[in-house]
C-alpha cells in the first residue's frame, strides 16, 4: 500500500494512501466538528464545518471530503479555521428557530454544542429571512421539523446508502430546500419502514422521536445493550430516565453498524408496560391471585417432589427460551438433567431451525450459519430462498441492499414476492413446499453446463456420484412445471449463483418449517457445494437464526439430545463429563422433542411442564391441538413477563424479569456472544429467569448457590468446548464468534475453511417430495404462513406498542386479486379461513404479491393462523410443517 | 470516410457555390473572427458548408498523424484557456484525463450559458455547430474517451435541435462513430438538455444531473479529470473553448498565439448589451482595452446618457468603471480589478442605473439558482439579499454595510462550489467602487440613480420638458397632464410610482425628490 | 388530487417513453422532460409510474422535479409569457414590463391566470440579449420590447 507523509498541526505522521483528511486527523484524536459527515456514508461536504486549512491552497478545504495527498502541511484549528467555522454556524443559525429552551434536543444537539464551544456571541446573528415550514407527523414514531432542519442530508443518505430505501429525499433548492417524504405527502406515499435511522443520525432536533416521555439528555442514563427482538443482535443503548427506559439509540460497530430497524428503535414500550407481572400467581379455582415468592416456590417444589416420585423424571418436561439469556438457558437445562433427571428440555427452535441443525450436522458437521453479518457486503451473489430478510432480520436486509449497491446479484426464491424481490436480477416465484425441486433444476443445470467447481468437489467433498444420479435427470422443465416458475428464469438463477466467486445463500423459515425441512437443508448444503461456495470467507451457507437468542439456546443444550456445546447426551465420555462437573449421575437418553411433549402431555404421559419464555398456544401448530395439551397437563409452570395466552393455563406464573432488567448474554444468528446489561433495577417484585431457576434448583436440594451471570458464563465455557474461550471480560467491547477455542482464539469469523466440520462436506441425494397436506377440492388453497416487520411472534412485547399495533391492528390474510375474485372478497373485507383443524377470522390484503390460490397469514396473533396450520412433523428432525397446509375460504363477516 | 472523400466534398460544395466564403459578416476593424469565422455565412444545418472552410480536416489530422500526446502538447502550447469562465488551461486539463488511465473516459460540452445576459455559446451552437462537435472530437482522441455529451440550456431548443441535425449528418457520412477516418478511433456525442438550474452550468453539478439527480455540486477534488461522469475520468469544456479547438490543430499553436496576450493568447467573445449603442455579439483580441470595446466597437452609451460601469462576469463578476476603460481586459487583469471574465457577458449601465439595485439584482439571481447543498452559499446569499432589500427600501443602516462585507467574505470563505464562492463578488465590487452611492441610501436615504421606488417620493417634471407627451403615453394611470410642446404635470395625488415617465423621458426633464 | 393524466395516457406513457428509456443508462432526467413536453407538467401520476417501472423511489423522482425550474406539477395555462429578467433585460426595464403585464393579466410573476390562459413564467435571459427587452411568448420571441407595445403584444394571444 502506498504511504504518504502529512504533517497535521505541526506533527508528521506517515500513513496509508487514499483517505480524507478527516480520518487522519481521528487517529490523532482531534476533534473537528462535523454535521454532514458519517463516515458510513459518501461524504458530502455540504455544511462546511470541518473545514481546515492545507498550505499551499488557496482556500479552506472541507476536511470530510478533500483527500488528503503527499506532503500536505494541514492546520484544524488555526485562527483563520476556527472564524470559518463560527461564520458557517453563525449562517446555520440565520434561518434556524431561537428555540432551544423548548426543543426536545435540547442538550444533545450538535448545533447547540457547537455554537457553546465555538463561543458564538449571540443568537441569532442574521435576521434577514426565518423559514417557514409545517412538523411532518405522518411517521408514527417520530416528526420532522424542517425548521430546525440544517440540512446536513444525513437522514436522506442514510435512507438511502444504508437502509437501502429513499424514502426521503430533499424537495425545491436553494434556502427553500426541505426534506421530507416525497410530495411532502405523509409516509403513506413512500416506502419507509420506520426503522429510525434517519433520526438517530440527525444532529439537530428536526427529526424527533414522538415520546410521551419528556426528558432531557442529562437526566438519563445509558447502558450498551443487545436488542432482544430478532437474531441480527444489534447493539443498542437504552436511555433511562427515572427506571423507565425513554428511548433507544443505535450503537456503532459490530455488528448492526448503528442500524436497526422498527423493532429495536422504537417497540421498547413492553419493558415499563403496566401489563408486566409484577408478583408471581397462583391459580385457585381456576382465577390467578397474587402470590409471595415464598409460596409459589414452595408449591412448585411440592408439586415436582411429588410427581417425579409419583411418576418419575420421565413425566417432566421443560421448555427453555430462545428469549432468554445463555446463561439462564444453561441454568434451565442444568435444573431438567440434573436436578430433575430428564433430558425433555426443548424450545421453539424445534419449529424453527430443527431441520437445519440437523441437516447441516449432516452434511457439513455444524449447524451454523458460516459467515458473518458483516461479509453480506462482500457477497456478489446473494440468493435469498425462504427468507423474507428485510422483514426478519432487517438489518442484514439492508446490508444486502448495500451490497446490491455495490453490485452484487440477487436471486429471491419465494412464493410472495418480497421486498428484495423488486429489483432482483432474478425472482422465483415457487410454490411453497417445492424447494428441492427448484435446488434440483438449479443443480441439473449447473451440472449440464460445466459451471460446477470441480477441483473442490475433488478436494473437499464425498459422495458426489450418487448424489449426481439424483439431478442428472432433473431438467429446469421438470422443475418449473412443479415449482410454478419459469424454466428460463432456473437457468438464468443457476448461471448466476454458479458464476459467483463470493456466492451466499441466506434461508430460514421456507426452507425449514416443512415436513421435509431436512431435505431442503441438505439440499441447500449439495448446491454450495457443488459449486464450492462454502468455507470460505463471503460464500457460505446462512441460516438465519430467528430469535435473539435461539443459536444460544440451542448452543446451551436446550435440545433433549445434547449438552451444551451440541455434545450427545448418548456419548459415554460426555455423560461422564456432565456427571463430574454436576456431581450427580445423568440420563443418557434423547429426551422427548417439543411436538412430542405436547402429545405426551395429551396422552397423559407428561404430567409437569415448565415454560420459560414461550408461548405456544399461539406459536405452535394446531392450536387446538396445543390447548388441550396444556389442560391436561397435572402441573404447568410459566415463567413470562406477562400473563401471556399460554399462560393462561398455568397452575404457577413467575415474573421474570426482561433483558433490560439483567446481566448475561445472547448469541446472535453469526455466532457472536454479546452482553446484554442491567439498565433498570427489576420491575415489581420480578426476578431475572437466571436467579429464579437457581433458587428452585436450591430448594429442590440441589447444592446450586446463586451464581451470578459472569460465573455461570465460566462454568458453562469449562463444559463447551466452543465457547471454551468466552468469558466476560473479552465480550466487554464486542463479542466473540464461536467457536472460540482458547481464551486467546480470536474467535471464528466462518466456519469450515479449509476443512469441514464433519471432514468432508457430504454430497446427499434428495428427492422432492411434496408436502404433507396439498389443496383439493374440499380445501383448494395452500396456506403459508410467516411474519411482519412490525410485529414480532406472538406480540407480547411488540403488541405493547400502540403505534405498532396501529400499523398491523388484527389478523390478515394476503390474497391474489384473481383468488380474491373467485371468492367475491375485497381488501379489508373480514372472512373466515378454515382448515381441518380449525378456523379462523382475518382481515383480506389483496397483493399481487403472492401466486395465484396461494395466501398467506401471518401468526401473531392468537387464535390466528396456527388454528389452522399441520402439526405433521418432519421426522428426522420433529419440525412442524408451519409453512404448507390447505385451506378454503368459508365466507364473509 | 477518408481524407480524399472530405476533400471532394469541399470541392463539389466550392462548385456549387463558389462566393460562400466570399462573403465576409460586417465587423469593426477591432475584431477578429477566430471562433465566429463560420457564424451568419455557412448554413449550419449543412455539414458540407462547415467542410468548405476546413472543415473536420482538424480531427482528420489529429486521429491520422498525431498521436494523443501530440494533440496535447499542441493545445497546450496554444495556451488556449477554458472560455467558460474559470481560464484554466485547456491543454493542461486534457493532460490530467489522458494520464488518468481508465477504459471509459467522458467529454463533456458545458453548452448551459447560464450568464443571464451572455449569449456567446447560443451564436456558436445555432450558427457553427460543428465547430463544436469537431472541437469535441478532438478532445476524445486526446484523453481518450468514446463518448460525449452536449449538455443544453434548456432555453435553447434551436441550438439542440441545430446540433442534433449536425450529429445525424456526421454519422450519416461516419465522421462520427466508429473507426473515424479508419483510424481506430470511436467517438459518438448525445445531446442531453438542461431544465433550468444555473448551477447546472457549474461541472460538478452538470455531471450530477447528467446522472439523473438533483444538480447539487459535489466538492473538488477529486476534480472530474480523473472522477467525473458515473465516476470516470471526464472533461468538461465551454462551446467556446471547444470551438478553437479544431483551429488551432490546423493552424498551430503559434499561429493560435499571435492573437491576444501572452497570459491569455487568442481572442474572446464578447455579447454586449444594456445601455450601449451598438449592441450584439464581438470578436476581439484579448488585451484589447474596455475603452475600445465600448466606445469604438460599441458606439458608446445609448440614449446620450453618461456612462456609469460595466458588468462582466455575470452574477459571479463585478462592476468596472470610467477609471478602468484603458484597462486591458484579459483574464488575470479583470480579476486583478475585482471582477472576472466569466463567460464575456458585458453590460453597460448608465447614470440611470442604481448600483445597489444592480447587486441586488444579482443576488436575487444567485438566491434563486444556489443549490442549497452547503450552508455558506444557501444560508448566505438569501441574507445578503435581505440586507441588500434593506438598503433599497430606506430601512437599511451604516452597520448594515458593514454586515454586507463581512457575510460576503463569510460566504466566500467556506461556500462549496464557484457559485457560492462567487455570488458575494457584485456586493463587494459595488461597495468598492460606489460605496458613496450605498452610503447615500443608508444615510440619505436617496437613491442618486433613481431606481429605489421606496426611496423616491416624488416624481416631478422640470423646466426641461419640451412637452414631447410620451411621459403622458406610458403613464399606466393616466395621471401625467399637459399639451403637446407644452410643460406637463404630474398628479401626485393619482401618481402609483412606477417609474415608467422617469425611465420613458429622453431629455432628463423628470427627476425624483 | 386532480388527475392530469388519464389511465390510458400513463399506458401510452409507458410504452412510447418509458420503455423507449429504460434501459438506457441514468434516464430519469430525459423521461421527465419528455413528460413535461407532452401534458405540460410531471404529476403524481406520472411519477408514480416512473417510480414503479424503473424502481426509483417517489422521494428521488419527486426531488428531481421540484429542483429544475423547467419542471412543474401542474399543468401551465395556454400561452407562456415570459418577461425575460436577465441581467441585460433588467436594465432595459424589465421589472416595469413585469409589472405591467401583472397588471393587465391580474396575476403574478411565476403564476398562472385563474382562467388558464396565460402563465407568466419566471424565466431568465433567452439569449437575446442585446435586444432586450425580450419577452418570450409561447416559442416567439419578442425584442426590444418596451411599456409601450408590450400590451399589444399581448393582445392576439387574448382571444385564443
Ligand atoms: N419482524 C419479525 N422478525 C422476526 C420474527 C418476527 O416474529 N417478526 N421472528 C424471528 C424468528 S424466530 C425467525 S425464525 C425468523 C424467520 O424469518 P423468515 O423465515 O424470513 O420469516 P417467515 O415470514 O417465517 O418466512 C420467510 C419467507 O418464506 C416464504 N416461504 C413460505 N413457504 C416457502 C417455501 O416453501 N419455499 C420458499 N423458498 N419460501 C417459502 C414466505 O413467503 C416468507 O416470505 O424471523 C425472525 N425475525
Ligand atoms: N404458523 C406459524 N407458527 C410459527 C412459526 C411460523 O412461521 N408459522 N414460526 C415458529 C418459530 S420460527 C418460532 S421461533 C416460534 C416462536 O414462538 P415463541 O417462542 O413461543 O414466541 P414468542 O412470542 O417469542 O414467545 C416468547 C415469550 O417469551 C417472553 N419473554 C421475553 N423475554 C423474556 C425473559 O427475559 N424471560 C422470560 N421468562 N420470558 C421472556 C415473551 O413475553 C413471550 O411470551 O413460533 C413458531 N410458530
Ligand atoms: C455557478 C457556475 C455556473 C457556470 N456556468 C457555466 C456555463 O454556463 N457554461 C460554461 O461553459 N461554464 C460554466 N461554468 C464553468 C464550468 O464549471 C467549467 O469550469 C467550464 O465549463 C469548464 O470549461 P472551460 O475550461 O472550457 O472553460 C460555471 C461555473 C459555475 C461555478
Ligand atoms: S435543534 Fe438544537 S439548536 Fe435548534 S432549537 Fe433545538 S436544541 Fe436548539
Ligand atoms: S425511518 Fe428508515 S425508512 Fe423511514 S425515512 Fe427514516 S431511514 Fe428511511
Ligand atoms: S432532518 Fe436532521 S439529519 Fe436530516 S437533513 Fe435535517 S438536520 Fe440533517
Ligand atoms: S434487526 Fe433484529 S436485532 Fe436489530 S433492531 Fe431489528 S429486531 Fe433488533
Ligand atoms: S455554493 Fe451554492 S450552489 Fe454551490 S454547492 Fe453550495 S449551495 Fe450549492
Ligand atoms: S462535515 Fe465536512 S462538510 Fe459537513
Ligand atoms: S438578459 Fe434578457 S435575453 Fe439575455
Ligand atoms: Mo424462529
Amino acid at each position: 500500500m502506498k504511504m504518504i507523509n502529512l504533517k497535521i498541526n505541526g506533527k508528521d505522521i506517515k500513513v496509508p494512501d487514499g483517505k480524507n483528511i478527516i480520518e487522519y486527523t481521528k487517529d490523532l484524536n482531534i476533534d473537528i466538528p462535523t454535521f454532514c459527515y458519517d463516515e458510513r456514508l459518501k461524504s458530502e461536504g455540504a455544511c462546511r464545518m470541518c473545514v481546515v486549512e492545507v498550505k499551499g491552497m488557496n482556500r479552506l478545504v472541507a476536511s470530510c471530503a478533500t483527500p488528503a495527498t503527499d506532503g500536505k502541511e494541514i492546520y484544524t484549528h488555526s485562527e483563520e479555521v476556527i472564524k470559518a467555522r463560527k461564520e458557517v454556524l453563525e449562517l446555520t443559525w440565520a434561518s434556524h428557530p431561537n428555540d432551544c429552551v423548548v426543543c426536545d434536543a435540547n442538550g444533545s444537539c450538535k448545533l447547540q454544542d457547537y455554537s457553546y464551544e465555538y463561543k458564538i456571541d449571540s443568537i441569532p446573528v442574521y435576521d434577514g429571512h426565518k423559514r417557514d415550514f409545517e412538523i411532518n407527523s405522518s411517521n408514527k414514531f417520530f416528526e420532522i421539523d424542517p425548521e430546525k432542519c440544517i440540512l446536513c442530508g444525513l437522514c436522506v443518505n442514510v435512507c438511502e446508502q444504508l437502509q437501502g430505501l429513499d424514502a426521503l429525499g430533499f424537495s425545491e433548492r436553494g434556502y427553500k430546500t426541505y426534506v421530507s417524504f416525497a410530495y411532502n405527502a405523509g409516509m403513506e406515499t413512500s416506502n419507509c419502514v420506520s426503522c429510525g435511522n434517519c433520526v438517530s443520525v440527525c444532529p439537530t432536533g428536526a427529526m424527533m422521536e414522538k415520546t410521551e416521555d419528556i426528558f432531557r439528555s442529562w437526566e438519563t442514563t445509558r447502558t450498551r445493550t443487545t436488542c432482544p427482538y430478532c437474531g441480527v443482535g444489534c447493539q443498542f443503548d437504552l436511555v433511562v430516565k427515572n427506571n423507565k427506559v425513554v428511548q433507544i439509540d443505535p450503537a456503532p460497530g459490530t455488528p448492526n453498524e448503528g442500524l436497526l430497524c422498527v423493532k429495536g428503535k422504537f417497540a421498547f414500550k413492553f419493558i415499563n408496560h403496566e401489563g408486566r407481572l409484577k408478583t408471581p400467581l397462583i391459580k385457585e379455582n381456576g382465577e390467578f391471585r397474587e402470590a409471595s415468592w415464598e409460596e409459589a416456590y414452595s408449591l412448585i417444589t411440592e408439586k415436582i417432589t411429588g410427581i417425579k416420585k409419583e411418576f418419575g423424571p420421565g413425566a417432566f418436561a421443560g421448555l427453555a427460551s430462545a428469549k432468554v439469556t445463555n446463561e439462564e438457558n444453561y441454568m434451565f437445562q442444568k435444573l431438567f438433567r440434573a436436578v430433575i433427571g430428564t433430558n425433555n428440555v426443548d424450545h421453539c427452535a424445534r419449529l424453527c431451525h430443527a431441520s437445519t441443525v440437523a441437516g447441516l450436522a449432516i452434511t457439513l458437521g455444524s449447524g451454523a450459519m458460516t459467515n458473518s453479518i458483516a461479509e453480506v457486503k462482500g457477497n456478489d451473489v446473494i440468493f435469498i430462498i425462504g427468507s423474507n430478510t428485510t422483514e426478519t432480520h432487517p438489518v442484514i436486509g439492508a446490508f444486502m441492499k448495500q451490497a446490491k449497491a455495490q453490485g452484487a446479484k440477487i436471486i429471491v426464491a419465494d412464493p410472495r414476492k418480497i421486498d428484495l424481490a423488486f429489483g432482483a436480477n432474478v425472482y422465483l416465484g415457487i410454490k411453497p413446499g417445492t424447494n428441492v425441486a427448484l435446488l434440483n433444476a438449479m443443480m441439473n443445470v449447473i451440472y449440464h453446463e460445466g459451471l460446477y467447481d470441480k477441483s473442490y468437489i475433488d478436494s473437499r467433498t464425498e459422495n458426489f456420484d450418487k448424489f449426481l444420479e439424483s439431478i442428472k435427470e432433473f431438467t429446469p422443465e421438470m422443475g418449473a412445471e412443479i415449482c410454478g416458475c419459469k424454466a428460463e428464469d432456473i437457468r438464468k438463477a443457476a448461471r448466476i449463483y454458479a458464476s459467483g466467486n463470493k456466492a451466499a445463500i441466506y434461508y430460514a423459515m421456507g426452507i425449514t418449517q416443512h415436513s421435509q425441512g431436512t431435505n431442503h437443508v441438505k439440499s441447500i448444503a449439495n448446491i454450495a457445494l457443488l459449486c464450492g461456495n462454502v468455507g470460505k470467507e463471503n460464500a457460505g451457507i446462512n441460516p438465519l437464526r430467528g430469535q435473539n437468542n435461539v443459536q444460544g439456546a440451542c448452543d446451551m443444550g436446550g435440545l433433549p439430545d445434547v449438552y451444551p456445546g451440541y455434545q450427545k447426551v448418548f456419548n459415554k465420555e460426555v455423560q461422564a463429563k456432565f456427571e463430574k462437573a454436576w456431581d450427580v449421575k445423568l440420563d443418557d437418553k434423547v429426551g422427548l422433542s417439543l411436538p412430542h411433549i405436547l402429545n405426551g402431555a395429551y396422552e397423559d404421559k407428561i404430567k409437569f411442564m415448565y415454560i420459560m419464555g414461550e408461548n405456544p398456544v399461539v406459536s405452535d401448530p394446531d392450536t387446538t391441538h396445543v390447548k388441550k395439551s396444556l389442560e391436561n397437563l397435572d402441573f404447568l409452570v410459566v415463567q413470562d413477563l406477562f400473563v401471556t395466552e399460554t399462560a393462561q393455563y398455568a397452575d404457577v406464573i413467575l415474573p421474570a424479569s426482561s433483558y433490560a432488567e439483567k446481566d448475561g448474554t445472547f448469541t446472535n444468528t453469526e455466532r457472536r456472544v454479546q452482553k446484554i446489561r442491567k439498565a433498570i433495577e427489576p420491575i415489581g417484585e420480578s426476578k431475572p429467569d437466571i436467579v429464579i431457576i437457581q433458587e428452585i434448583m436450591n430448594l429442590l436440594g440441589y447444592n446450586q448457590g446463586i451464581l451470578t451471570s459472569s460465573q455461570v458464563m465460566d462454568e458453562l465455557a469449562l463444559l463447551t468446548p466452543i465457547y471454551k474461550g468466552i468469558s466476560y471480560s473479552r465480550i466487554d467491547e464486542v463479542g466473540l464468534q464461536w467457536p472460540v477455542k482458547d481464551k486467546k482464539h480470536p474467535g471464528t469469523k466462518f466456519l469450515h475453511e479449509g476443512r469441514f466440520s464433519r471432514g468432508k462436506g457430504l454430497f446427499s441425494p434428495v428427492d422432492y417430495i411434496a408436502a404433507q397436506e396439498l389443496p383439493d377440492e374440499e380445501y383448494p388453497l395452500i396456506l403459508t404462513t410467516g411474519r411482519v416487520l412490525y410485529h414480532y411472534h406472538t406480540i407480547t412485547m411488540t403488541g405493547k406498542n400502540k403505534e405498532i399495533n396501529e400499523i398491523v391492528p388484527a389478523n390478515y390474510i394476503e390474497i391474489h386479486p384473481k383468488t380474491a375474485a373467485l371468492y367475491n372478497v375485497k381488501h379489508m373485507d373480514k372472512i373466515s379461513v378454515s382448515s381441518r383443524r380449525g378456523k379462523t377470522i382475518a382481515d383480506v390484503h389483496i397483493t399481487e404479491n403472492i401466486g395465484e390460490m396461494i395466501v398467506f397469514m401471518p401468526f401473531h396473533f392468537a387464535d390466528g393462523a396456527n388454528m389452522l396450520t399441520n402439526s405433521a412433523l418432519d421426522e428426522t428432525c420433529h419440525i412442524p410443517e408451519l409453512k404448507v397446509c390447505a385451506v378454503k375460504i368459508d365466507n364473509k363477516i | 470516410m477518408n481524407r480524399k472523400a472530405l476533400e471532394k466534398i469541399k470541392n463539389d460544395t466550392i462548385k456549387l457555390d463558389p462566393d460562400l466564403f466570399e462573403k465576409k459578416v460586417k465587423t469593426h476593424e477591432k475584431e477578429i473572427r477566430v471562433v465566429l469565422q463560420n457564424c451568419d455565412i455557412i448554413d449550419p444545418e449543412n455539414i458540407n458548408h462547415y467542410i468548405v472552410n476546413n472543415g473536420y480536416f482538424g480531427i482528420h489530422n489529429a486521429v491520422t498523424s498525431m498521436s494523443q500526446e501530440d494533440v496535447i502538447k499542441e493545445v497546450i502550447d496554444s495556451g488556449l484557456r477554458g472560455r467558460g469562465g474559470g481560464g484554466f488551461p485547456t491543454g493542461k486539463k486534457w493532460n490530467f484525463a489522458y494520464k488518468n488511465e481508465n477504459e471509459t473516459k467522458y467529454i463533456i460540452c458545458n453548452a448551459d450559458e447560464g450568464d443571464p445576459g451572455a449569449f456567446m455559446d447560443r451564436s456558436i451552437l445555432e450558427k457553427d455547430p460543428h465547430s463544436v462537435l469537431e472541437g469535441m472530437m478532438i478532445a476524445g482522441y486526446a484523453i481518450g474517451a468514446q463518448t460525449g455529451f452536449i449538455y443544453v440550456r434548456a432555453e435553447y431548443p434551436l441550438a439542440a435541435q441545430r446540433l442534433q441535425i449536425a450529429i445525424d449528418a456526421a454519422r450519416e457520412i461516419n465522421i462520427l462513430g466508429e473507426n473515424i477516418f479508419d483510424s481506430g478511433f470511436n467517438f459518438d456525442i448525445e445531446i442531453r438538455l438542461g431544465a433550468g438550474a444555473f448551477v447546472c452550468g457549474e461541472e460538478t453539478a452538470l455531471i450530477a444531473s447528467i446522472e439523473g439527480y438533483r444538480g447539487m455540486a459535489r466538492n473538488k477534488p477529486p476534480y472530474p479529470a480523473s472522477n467525473g461522469l458515473y465516476g470516470k475520468p471526464t472533461i468538461i469544456n465551454n462551446v467556446e473553448t471547444l470551438a478553437n479547438i479544431a483551429q488551432i490543430i490546423l493552424k498551430g499553436s503559434k499561429w493560435f498565439r499571435s492573437f491576444g496576450t501572452e497570459a491569455s493568447p487568442g481572442t474572446k467573445v464578447f455579447a454586449l448589451a444594456g445601455k450601449i449603442k451598438n449592441a450584439g455579439l464581438i470578436e476581439v483580441p484579448m488585451g484589447i482595452t474596455l475603452g475600445e470595446i465600448i466606445n469604438d466597437i460599441g458606439h458608446g452609451v445609448s440614449n446620450k446618457r453618461k456612462f456609469k460601469a460595466v458588468l462582466t462576469g455575470g452574477p459571479s463578476g463585478g462592476c468596472l468603471t470610467e477609471a478602468h476603460l484603458n484597462e486591458k481586459v484579459d483574464f488575470d487583469n479583470l480579476v486583478a480589478l475585482g471582477s472576472m471574465m466569466g463567460s464575456g457577458g458585458m453590460i453597460v449601465l448608465d447614470d440611470h442605473d442604481c448600483m445597489v439595485d444592480i447587486a441586488k439584482f444579482f443576488l436575487d439571481f444567485s438566491v434563486d439558482e444556489s443549490c442549497g447543498k452547503c450552508t455558506p452559499c444557501r444560508e448566505g446569499t438569501i441574507q445578503l439579499y435581505k440586507i441588500l432589500e434593506k438598503i433599497t427600501n430606506g430601512t437599511g443602516t451604516k452597520e448594515d454595510l458593514d454586515k454586507l462585507y463581512t457575510l460576503s467574505k463569510a460566504i466566500k470563505r467556506t461556500s462549496l462550489c464557484g457559485l457560492g464562492l462567487t455570488a458575494p463578488n457584485p456586493v463587494l465590487s459595488t461597495l468598492e467602487y460606489f460605496y458613496d452611492e450605498y452610503l447615500a441610501h443608508v444615510v440619505d436615504k436617496k437613491c442618486p440613480s433613481s431606481t429605489c421606488k421606496e426611496l423616491i417620493n416624488e416624481y416631478i417634471i422640470t423646466d426641461d420638458c419640451i412637452g414631447c407627451t410620451i411621459c403622458a403615453k406610458r403613464c399606466p394611470v393616466d395621471c401625467i397632464s399637459g399639451e403637446r410642446k407644452e410643460l406637463h404635470i404630474i398628479d401626485q395625488e393619482a401618481c402609483i410610482k412606477c417609474g415608467e415617465c422617469f425611465a420613458s423621458c429622453n431629455f432628463d426633464a423628470i427627476i425624483t425628490l | 388530487m386532480e388527475e392530469y393524466v388519464n389511465r390510458t395516457q400513463l399506458q401510452e406513457f409507458e410504452n412510447n417513453v418509458i420503455n423507449l428509456y429504460r434501459d438506457k443508462q441514468s434516464p430519469l432526467m430525459q423521461i421527465l422532460q419528455e413528460s413535461q413536453k407532452l401534458y405540460g407538467c410531471v404529476p403524481f401520476e406520472v411519477q408514480n409510474l416512473i417510480s414503479n417501472e424503473l424502481n426509483i423511489s417517489t422521494a428521488k423522482i419527486n426531488g428531481v422535479v421540484s429542483f429544475y425550474s423547467m419542471f412543474s406539477l401542474v399543468p401551465s395555462g395556454k400561452h407562456i409569457i415570459g418577461v425575460c429578467t436577465g441581467t441585460a433585460c433588467h436594465v432595459k426595464g424589465a421589472q416595469r414590463l413585469v409589472s405591467r403585464v401583472e397588471d393587465a393579466l391580474d396575476t403574478h410573476y411565476g403564476e398562472t391566470t385563474e382562467d388558464g390562459q396565460f402563465t407568466l413564467a419566471h424565466t431568465r435571459c433567452v439569449g437575446d440579449c442585446s435586444k432586450g427587452a425580450v419577452v418570450m411568448i409561447d416559442d416567439k420571441m419578442h425584442s426590444k420590447v418596451t411599456s409601450d407595445n408590450i400590451l399589444d403584444i399581448l393582445e392576439p394571444y387574448r382571444k385564443q
